[in-house]
């Protein structure tokens, strides 16, 4: 963190940037989930280039297995190693009547919405989401900017227990 | 299908109405820039020879069209009810919709060129549901009955949320219309003089760029050495070298001329017989010489007022005032333009109208850090690089990225000074641009979320941006205070979240 000159903490240790911000992690398994579809999108992204270097690379002469090496590594370190650091950069705290979310370190966006503001709630669970028992939120605002806000990675009744907070709010303040 | 179909059945008698008949011959308008379509088809039977079958061809696509839009007339029925309006359209897929008139915002009228000779008008929907499909219209059914359907639905409004009264803005019960804002004919020609634009000069430019191929002369009016070769047609190239001078002065007039006409007309044209009236719950619009529109912005609806100038106009005093509210204007503006052309003094009126306060002159501004003139400078660097790789590979173009790209730096570097903000208890003001400078009044409470952004370049720096879910308004550009201290940003935050729902 070196926007807070006070708290000498490593700016690559995740765990500090939430803990230095009052946020809650989301559930480390949203790794495994993310994995996943980064498997699903990369790994057809690499039998492509196999494919390419196949019929390509050795036609030409060239030197054949290079791309292949190449794109299975990379796939392979993308999808073992970022999830993880991606979920950890993932942070939330619910309470005094407004939610708030972060995400990203690169691009970090800090979100904060009241629950008076809230039009509506979903509660979602994808395939792989349900096999780890995870679910995530999303919450509409009538805003144009930021008319959906989505956190993901969140133990199934935690999420339904936070959507009913959010859904008394909306009863007590409407007019 | 008789013509007293049109006629709204408000006495409380439910009957299907149909769209006036009228619509059948707007129709037929529109099959003009239509058939564009089936050119190819009849430039293909004439290249295979096939003549005798391109009349029968264009009839039968001209009665397939006229069939079709007399179906769909035939297949769209409304009903206005006592709280709520129904319509059924489609051919083969039936659509049931049904409006509550509680649930509609606004309701706009327009009529086209066409549609005014014909004593018709478009009446639009607008529920506030976002997207184009959630919205309604009936396209198109007589004026007077547009008028009286408006007016049904408005006293509905107004009589069922007259007791409530808690918006500050009601304290004054408006009771008769009032005129807040209108524009003469001499004030429209001020406006179109500052309007001054050479956009048009472009757009007949690219055409002409575009259609170079297909034009059967050989003649390209933005090509010099075409006019050369004319010129020296009729031996004028021996007067044009003695008086190079007479020549460009012309041609920079002849440039003037067609920016300030241009400029002049679209003023014109859109502002026609400008009226912006007070109504009880509503500000009512309506402009246009050709096309006619009248589009009611309603007062609690108003999220927030964007006041738009011109780094020239803005010495004279002359702004625009916009409206961002909850229901869009037509399918192209994002916001409303209740203000064309005025002095501030004539704009304060409308401003005190919607319940929003203008910073004084007195009002000391916060400024944004000058980094957010680092995208337009890298985008200039890049622009330099380009030019110098074209230059090195002969391409002369090269010389203009290299000219243009540091006129691009210095300019965005001298236009984030201009990036400043201020907050005003219950509002913030943000100001932005030297060019077109523009002012945004954002009240407190339309502000539905705050999002924090930082990222590795305003990190090091301890800067953050703002950014405001607001309804209404443009997703591309969202309301937004670059490039301040975190903890400024954190603070203003906190205070702008705690405040009381406005609508």
């Amino acid at each position: 963190m070196t926007d807070t000159p006070a708290r000498p903490t490593d700016p690559f240790d995740p765990e500090a940037l939430n803990a230095a911000e009052g946020l809650d992690p989301i559930d480390p398994a949203y790794a495994q989930v993310l994995r996943v579809a980064t498997a699903l999108n990369l790994i057809p992204l690499a039998i492509g280039a196999s494919v390419f270097d196949y019929l390509l690379i050795r036609h030409v002469e060239g030197p054949y297995g290079l791309i292949t090496a190449a794109a299975w590594l990379i796939a392979t370190v993308v999808i073992i190693s970022f999830p993880s650091r991606r979920v950890s950069r993932w942070g939330y705290k619910i309470g005094e009547g407004q939610l708030r979310v972060a995400r990203g370190w690169l691009f970090r966006t800090d979100t904060i919405v009241p629950f008076v503001r809230v039009q509506h709630i979903d509660v979602g669970q994808g395939p792989v989401e349900r096999w780890f028992g995870l679910s995530h939120l999303i919450v509409h605002t009538s805003g144009t900017h930021n008319s959906t806000v989505t956190l993901p990675g969140l133990p199934a009744d935690l999420a339904a227990a936070m959507r009913e907070t959010i859904r008394r709010h909306i009863q007590t303040d409407f007019a | 299908m008789s013509d007293d179909a049109a006629i709204p059945a408000i006495e409380g008698e439910p009957d299907w109405q149909r769209l006036h008949p009228a619509t059948l011959a707007l129709a037929i308008v529109k099959l003009g820039p239509r058939s564009l379509n089936f050119l190819p088809a009849v430039a293909a039977l004439g290249f295979t020879g096939n003549w005798v079958y391109i009349v029968p061809a264009i009839l039968a696509f001209l009665l397939f069209s006229l069939v079709a839009a007399w179906l769909h007339w035939l297949r769209f029925r409304f009903l206005v009810g006592d709280d709520e309006i129904v319509i059924e359209s489609g051919v083969l897929s039936r659509q049931h919709r049904t409006i509550p008139f509680d649930r509609i915002q606004d309701v706009s009228i327009e009529q086209g060129l066409v549609s005014r000779a014909l004593g018709i008008a478009k009446v639009g929907f607008e529920t506030g549901a976002g997207g184009k499909e959630n919205d309604a219209d009936l396209d198109a059914i007589a004026l007077d009955s547009a008028q009286a359907l408006r007016t049904t639905i408005r006293a509905h409004r107004s009589g069922e949320a007259a007791p409530v009264a808690a918006d500050p803005s009601d304290t004054a019960p408006v009771t008769a219309d009032r005129l807040l804002f209108a524009m003469t004919p001499r004030q429209l020609l001020t406006a179109g003089l500052f309007n001054f634009s050479l956009a048009a000069l472009a757009v007949v430019g690219a055409g002409m760029q575009f259609f170079d191929g297909l034009l059967p002369f050989k003649f390209n009016v933005f090509n010099p050495m075409d006019w050369v070769d004319v010129a020296e047609d009729y031996g004028l190239d021996q007067w044009l070298l003695a008086h190079r001078w007479i020549a460009g002065v012309g041609a920079a007039l002849s440039l003037l001329l067609i920016g300030f006409a241009s400029g002049v007309a679209t003023m014109f044209f859109a502002n026609w017989d400008f009226r912006l009236t007070r109504e009880p719950r509503t500000l009512r619009r309506t402009r246009g010489l050709t096309t006619r529109t009248d589009v009611a912005v309603p007062v609690k609806r108003v999220q927030a007022a964007i006041l738009v100038t011109g780094w020239f106009r803005q010495r004279f005093g002359w702004h625009e005032l916009r409206l961002q509210s909850l229901a869009s204007d037509g399918g192209k503006e994002r916001d409303h333009q209740v203000v064309p052309f005025a002095k501030l003094a004539a704009i304060d009126p409308v401003l005190a109208e919607v319940v929003i306060r203008r910073p004084d002159a007195g009002q000391s501004w916060q400024h944004s850090h000058r980094i957010v003139a680092l995208g337009p400078i890298i985008g200039a660097g890049c622009a330099l690089i380009g030019g110098g790789v074209a230059l090195y590979l002969g391409n002369d173009v090269g010389w203009l990225a290299l000219v243009a790209a540091p006129l691009i730096a210095l300019i965005a570097f001298w236009a984030a000074r201009y990036h400043r903000w201020a907050d005003l208890d219950e509002q913030i003001a943000i100001r932005r641009g030297w060019w077109k400078p523009k002012m945004t009044l954002l009240p407190h409470a339309s502000v539905q979320s705050v999002d924090l952004k930082s990222d590795f370049i305003l990190r090091p720096l301890g800067l953050a941006t703002l950014v405001f879910g607001v309804p209404g308004g443009s997703s591309l550009a969202a309301h937004e205070i670059p490039a301040i201290p975190i903890a400024t940003a954190r603070d203003l935050r906190d205070r702008i979240l705690t405040a009381r729902a406005r609508a």
